[in-house]
């Protein structure tokens, strides 16, 4: 614990030392502006420089006063430019071509973190390691059609283990049908679908509980296809996502991707809104369900429902998801229920440019003894966090956390340090 | 369990307290100036939209004029007042959060790719006349001939109420 004392001193003061070398970004945001202003008024220049002899000609062409309002109509034609500014002209009709999509197009976005923890729980060692280093390909095959890649590279003791984490090619028919097929992150609340693998775009280091990557509780992947879109709701905002798929596989954290295990396919259905009036509010709701069949032949039912409510423009940011798992074994007929949620709150402060953001999360999982699809995952943990943002592209997080697992077990506390960034 | 619950609803209560107190300031007006025109490429079949339908454009919730034509993003380069507007008017964010929002929209598959960065109102001019579906800010003096000017929350540049300035 004390070691990792000093390092997080150590890094902050590096931070500190860092900060105070970055260029002054004011001075320079004056200069280009300074510089833009020149480059509006040269251009208003060379407007009026054309406009002249059209004036004289043309008498019709539509000329916006710098009060008047525009015309709600299409503007008239504006006359050809002089010959001593056809250059410009094709410099603008280059830079016009440029940026005309051109398909198949392709981006290319990393993510990764490096981390370091420390915790007062018997048995482990505290120390740094390689978090996820994750990139993200999207591209444009037409107007309609667009693929969307993620793969993660993960260290382990003894390798690296590569996955392909999503893999979607989807057609957009219009904002209300859109249809993909692949591999994805499972629309079950709202975490899973927000942040994905990066984890410079979660405000915290890492995910909860109840959506943890490898854990078992959410089935994180999801194989099939997917039906989303927006639904014709006015103010209300609703959107929807309807997906069928294979569902768990053999080992529950993992979906089927080489093929169902059995006959039965898991359906997906998530309904959310967001207001008009209230923008930066999001609520929804969403249901999932599926066979789970072990390899020994014993067969269970799942219902999986969902609620969430996020504010999602980050002054203040408030996040809560809360979720309950059904299991039902066909043979017996015994059902269990094991609910979970989490409440994350962050503000990010009004000093320093807006670049601190303290943050508090609760989290809670229960399963009740008889459970038998999953071991026991109970959890009550509190989470006390800050994030700096280093740049925009950047973020350090250093957090406590205090989690307690079975009754009658110690509680651990842990320091967690993080880098994150987007490439 | 029955303390868990109390426990959640105390954190709920107290955060929906801080969420209201903490937003509850003036925002989305910038610093009185020249109304900022929204136009579109003339083929656009649309001359109205409300400030809410503006922002879902804008947020890339809505992607589709019609089921045949895209809607093109175009946003110009940091610092020119065109942009300010757009962000503090219509997106209520910081220039860093605005970024961020896009590598998130696009990294969730939720759009193949970020608004077109133009760095002048000529570049601006010739892109929206020569790309169907494409919608940019203009300040409203530098408005061309070729363009088409939306109304906003049934309003036309230069008329009292207009809420982009």
């Amino acid at each position: 614990m004390h070691r990792g004392l000093v390092v997080t001193a150590m890094l902050a003061l590096a931070a500190g030392a860092a900060w105070g070398q970055s260029p002054p970004a004011s001075e320079q945001a004056e200069q280009v502006k300074a510089l833009l202003e020149r480059v509006e008024q040269l251009e208003k220049r060379v407007a009026e420089l054309e406009a002249r002899p059209a004036a004289a000609s043309v008498t019709t062409a539509a000329v916006t006063a710098p009060s008047a309002a525009p015309n709600p109509e299409v503007q008239q034609e504006a006359a050809k430019p002089e010959p001593s500014h056809q250059m410009e002209g094709h410099m603008d009709q280059a830079a016009v071509r440029q940026m005309e999509p051109h398909y198949p197009n392709l981006q290319i976005r990393g993510f990764a973190d490096m981390d370091f923890s420390a915790t007062d729980q018997k048995g482990t060692t505290s120390g740094f390691n390689l978090g996820q280093l994750d990139l993200h390909l999207a591209s444009a095959l037409s107007p309609k059609i667009s693929y969307f890649g993620e793969m993660t590279f993960t260290a382990h003791p003894t390798n690296y283990t590569v996955e392909v984490e999503r893999s979607i090619i989807r057609y957009d028919y219009n904002d209300y049908f859109k249809i993909s097929f692949g591999r994805y992150h499972t629309p079950i609340g709202y975490w899973n679908t927000a942040f994905h693998h990066g984890a410079w775009l979660e405000t915290s280091i890492d995910r909860p509980e109840i959506v943890k990557v490898g854990g078992t509780y959410t089935p994180i992947h999801f194989v099939g296809f997917l039906v989303e879109g927006n639904i014709p709701s006015g103010g209300a905002g609703l959107a929807y996502s309807v997906g069928v798929g294979n569902g768990r596989g053999d080992t529950i954290s993992r979906p089927g991707d080489a093929g169902d295990n059995n006959n039965n396919r898991a359906w997906v259905a998530n309904v959310f809104a967001r207001p008009v009036k209230l923008y930066g509010l999001q609520i929804g709701a969403s249901v999932y369900r599926d066979k789970i069949t072990f390899a020994g032949g014993r067969n269970f039912r799942e219902w999986i429902t969902s609620a969430h409510l996020a504010w999602t423009r980050g002054d203040p940011e408030f996040l809560a998801e809360f979720s309950n798992v059904n299991h039902r074994q066909y043979f017996t007929n015994v059902s269990t229920n094991n609910p979970g949620f989490y409440v994350q709150m962050g503000y990010r402060l009004p000093w320093f440019e807006k670049t601190l953001k303290p943050y508090y999360r609760f989290e809670y999982l229960h399963t009740p003894e008889n459970e038998a699809v999953f071991t026991n995952l109970d959890l009550v943990e509190s989470i006390f966090g800050l994030r700096y943002d280093i740049s925009s592209y950047a973020a350090f997080k250093t957090e406590y956390r205090r989690a307690s697992r079975l009754p009658g077990t110690p509680t651990i506390n842990g320091l967690f340090l993080q880098t994150s960034f987007t490439f | 369990m029955k303390m868990t619950y109390k426990r959640l609803a105390a954190i709920l209560w107290t955060a929906c307290l801080m969420c209201t107190l903490l937003s509850w300031r003036a925002e989305g007006q910038t610093s009185r100036g020249t109304d900022i025109a929204v136009v579109v490429n003339p083929d656009t079949p649309i001359s109205d939209l409300s400030l809410a339908d503006v922002r879902k454009v804008l947020l890339g919730e809505r992607q589709y004029w019609s089921s045949k034509l895209p809607v093109v993003l175009l946003i110009r380069a940091p610092v020119a007042r065109e942009r300010d507007v757009v962000l503090k008017v219509i997106y209520q964010m910081s220039e860093d959060q605005f970024k961020q929002y896009w590598v998130a929209k696009i990294f969730r598959a939720e759009a193949a790719t970020a608004p077109k960065i133009v760095y002048s109102n000529d570049m601006q001019y010739e892109l929206v006349t020569a790309m169907p579906g494409a919608i940019a800010f203009v300040d409203a003096r530098n408005v061309r001939p070729g363009l088409k000017v939306l109304r906003v929350d049934g309003h036309l540049p230069g008329e009292a109420n207009y809420p982009l300035r």
